[in-house]
């Protein structure tokens, strides 16, 4: 277990090294660059220019950009925002933080809801009770998250039930953290709900169909043979092994939550990652890309190991070989 | 000399009475089995013959009431040790299951759950009281041949034998008074073989529960089997007595065929069936390859009894008694 870990964090290094290589070129030989809108800029002088490319080092090569980029990055330093000239790892820090905030409360929500639902669901297949959850299912599969994230928008700001955008309405320093707390909370709701629904009827599908699979097998046949009480034959052997191979979406689920947030965030004015990323893409502004990227690589990583501890801790089969 | 009505009771653990068992699909349902009849008495080792796909399994899970969904039991009687479990409800089938009757199935590996130690697989078998739980689970273990640290170890770690033999313990640790085993040995190898059915034999003789044996393999039957039933495409066509007497319906006799070495008659077998379901309930099942046929056959032939214990599904039934 400990070597398994020990030997994916290990595999981490090359990969991020390998995939920051390639999107630095990419980035850096598209056409445009931050300074070229700068150029536009009448009340900067063409000095003020090239002394900034001079001191972000833009006035190399690109390998020994990216080679002096990744010594520092070793360094944990991220470089220099252009457009916000603060430490790019400030910046993320804070947009990072909302995003896995939001990310997790929308996880848990939707785990909680639809693991149960699916068992329920799974267990009375084919009933008429069944058939409205699938279609409910269905319904949650198919609408994009962008329309979701509109109507949700559009019905706050009509009915005003939530603070729309950002992550706080209450600015008084004496607040007690209660209050903040809820606050904070408050503003989650919204872009959390929109993510639950989208994410909901994915999961519910998955978590039923593999309750089914795993409720037709033999091994629940022979459980049902010994006369093993109900509830054990559906909670102990069915849901126990179909849940398995839920953890590998679930860490697929922590690697995405950048993708899987991002128009999200942006519609609902959610101060994350995911806009954070597109203003940087849309400006060019090198350094917060490619800390932003190492950060949604790191996590994809780091997801899927999670996943696989999850399986290893859990099956056997895998634990002990 | 035959009877339509069996006479003589003894202690019948299992008896089937004219089971009729329908798969159902959208358009039509298809008869699975049809008007089996049989019955296995306290410590015997009855075995069911039949090719691949006549229903022998259809009839073990029927007689646990564990059908898939899409099979109906059209009609008949199923009694375990007298009482007709088609009657009772789901929770009084729970407690039969494991407790009167159990059930070895073919490939043990997937009949054990991955997740779970040998231990646990037991515990729940057991429907005793707590206090000797403990030592009984030792003590099946010690019976199929086991260490008893064997409870620590998960079902991957074992060899297909030693599942078996799990397979086994779980299947004795209540005392049942039948144990079903369907093709119990497939899955393994010829030595593996040998020793589980030397070990089925060795319970047997012990604690002296039936066991109703299934198997697709004539021969290993007619070596362990006290009676033996063949079955033909959902009908058990006839029911003997190995050593007694040689079979007589001729679809058991291309069987033993078979084994004796008689290539001639292997050819029939190969033979398409063409008939459908509903003529199928009409004739003789085997009309169409039956080399013994006659006009008579055409219409639906009785399982008739032709004493306590053996009985046949055909109108030629004069049985040869010479052994
Ligand atoms: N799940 C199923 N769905 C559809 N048809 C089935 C199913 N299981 C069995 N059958 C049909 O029921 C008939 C009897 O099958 P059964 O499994 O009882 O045969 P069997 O004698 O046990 O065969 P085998 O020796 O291969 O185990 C077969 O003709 C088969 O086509
Ligand atoms: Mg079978």
């Amino acid at each position: 277990m400990k070597k398994l870990v020990l030997k994916r964090l290990l595999q981490l290094i090359p990969m991020l090294i390998g995939m920051s290589f390639v999107s630095f070129i990419i980035i850096q030989s598209s056409p445009g660059d931050y300074f070229a809108q700068m150029k536009m800029n009448p009340e900067i002088s063409p000095e003020t220019i090239e002394s900034m490319k001079v001191n972000f080092g833009l006035d190399r090569p690109i390998l020994v950009q990216y080679l002096l980029w990744l010594k520092n990055m070793c360094k944990l330093d991220f470089g220099v925002s252009f457009a916000y000239h603060i430490p790019v790892r400030t910046l993320i820090k804070f947009r990072l933080k909302n995003t896995i905030c939001l990310a997790i409360f929308s996880l848990v929500i939707s785990w909680v809801i639809a693991l149960p639902l699916a068992v329920f669901a799974g267990y009375r297949e084919g009933t008429f009770i069944d058939k409205i959850f699938s279609m409910l299912a269905y319904l949650s599969i198919s609408l994009p998250s962008f329309f979701v994230a509109l109507l949700f928008v559009y019905f706050i700001s009509k009915t005003n039930l939530l603070p729309l955008g950002g992550t706080r309405s209450i600015f008084e320093v004496d607040a007690s953290s209660f209050a903040l707390f809820k606050d904070y909370m408050e503003h989650l709701l919204v872009p959390g709900l929109v993510l639950c629904l989208v994410n909901v009827g994915g999961l519910f599908r998955l978590m039923k169909n593999n309750f089914i699979e795993t409720f037709n097998t033999p091994y629940v046949l022979a459980a049902w043979a010994r006369g093993v009480p109900r509830n054990s034959v559906i909670f102990k052997h069915a849901l126990r092994n179909a849940l398995n191979p839920m953890f590998t979406i679930l860490g697929m689920e922590i690697g995405g939550i950048l993708n899987g947030a991002a128009l999200t965030e942006i519609i609902c004015g959610w101060p994350g990652m995911g806009s954070l990323i597109l203003e940087a893409v849309l400006s060019h502004d090198l350094y917060l890309v490619m800390g932003s990227l190492v950060i949604s690589g790191f996590l994809l990583i780091v997801g899927n190991l999670i996943g696989d501890i999850l399986i290893a801790f859990f099956d056997p089969r895998i634990r002990i070989s | 000399m035959c009877l339509t009505q069996k006479t003589g009771e003894m202690e019948q653990i299992l008896e089937v009475k004219n089971l009729s068992v329908l798969r159902v699909e959208k358009t039509e349902s298809i008869s699975i089995l049809n008007d089996i009849n049989f019955m296995v008495k306290k410590g015997e080792m009855f075995c069911l013959v039949g090719e691949s796909g006549s229903g022998k399994t259809t009839l073990a899970l029927s007689i646990i009431k564990l059908l898939p969904k899409s099979f109906k039991i059209a009609s008949g009687e199923i009694l375990i040790n007298g009482k007709n479990i088609l009657e009772i409800n789901e929770q009084s089938m729970r407690n039969i299951r494991g407790k009167d009757i159990s059930i070895i199935f073919q490939d043990p590996s997937a009949y054990l759950d991955p997740l779970f130690t040998i231990g646990s697989h037991l515990q729940e078998s057991y429907h005793g009281k707590n206090e000797n739980k403990k030592e009984l689970i030792s003590l099946a273990l010690q019976e199929v041949g086991l260490d008893s640290e064997v409870q620590t170890v998960y079902p991957h770690q074992l060899s297909g034998g030693q599942q078996q033999r799990v397979m086994i313990a779980m299947a004795l640790i209540n005392k049942p008074s039948i144990i079903i085993a369907d093709e119990p040995t497939t899955a393994l190898d010829v030595l593996t073989t040998r020793q589980v059915i030397d070990l089925l034999n060795a319970i047997r003789l012990k604690h002296n529960p039936a066991i109703f044996f299934i198997t697709h393999d004539l021969e290993l039957a007619m070596k362990t089997g006290t009676r033996i039933g063949i079955m033909y495409r959902g009908h058990i066509v006839e029911i003997f007595k190995p050593g007694r007497e040689k079979p007589s319906h001729p679809y058991a006799n291309i069987l033993l065929g078979t084994i004796e070495g008689k290539d001639t008659i292997l050819e029939l077998n190969f033979k398409k069936n063409t008939m459908d379901s509903k003529q199928m309930q009409q004739k003789c099942p085997f009309f169409d390859m039956c080399v013994e046929k006659e006009a008579r056959c055409k219409k639906t032939i009785p399982f008739v009894w032709c004493d306590s214990e053996t009985g046949i599904r055909c109108l030629k039934n004069g049985r040869n008694t010479q052994v």
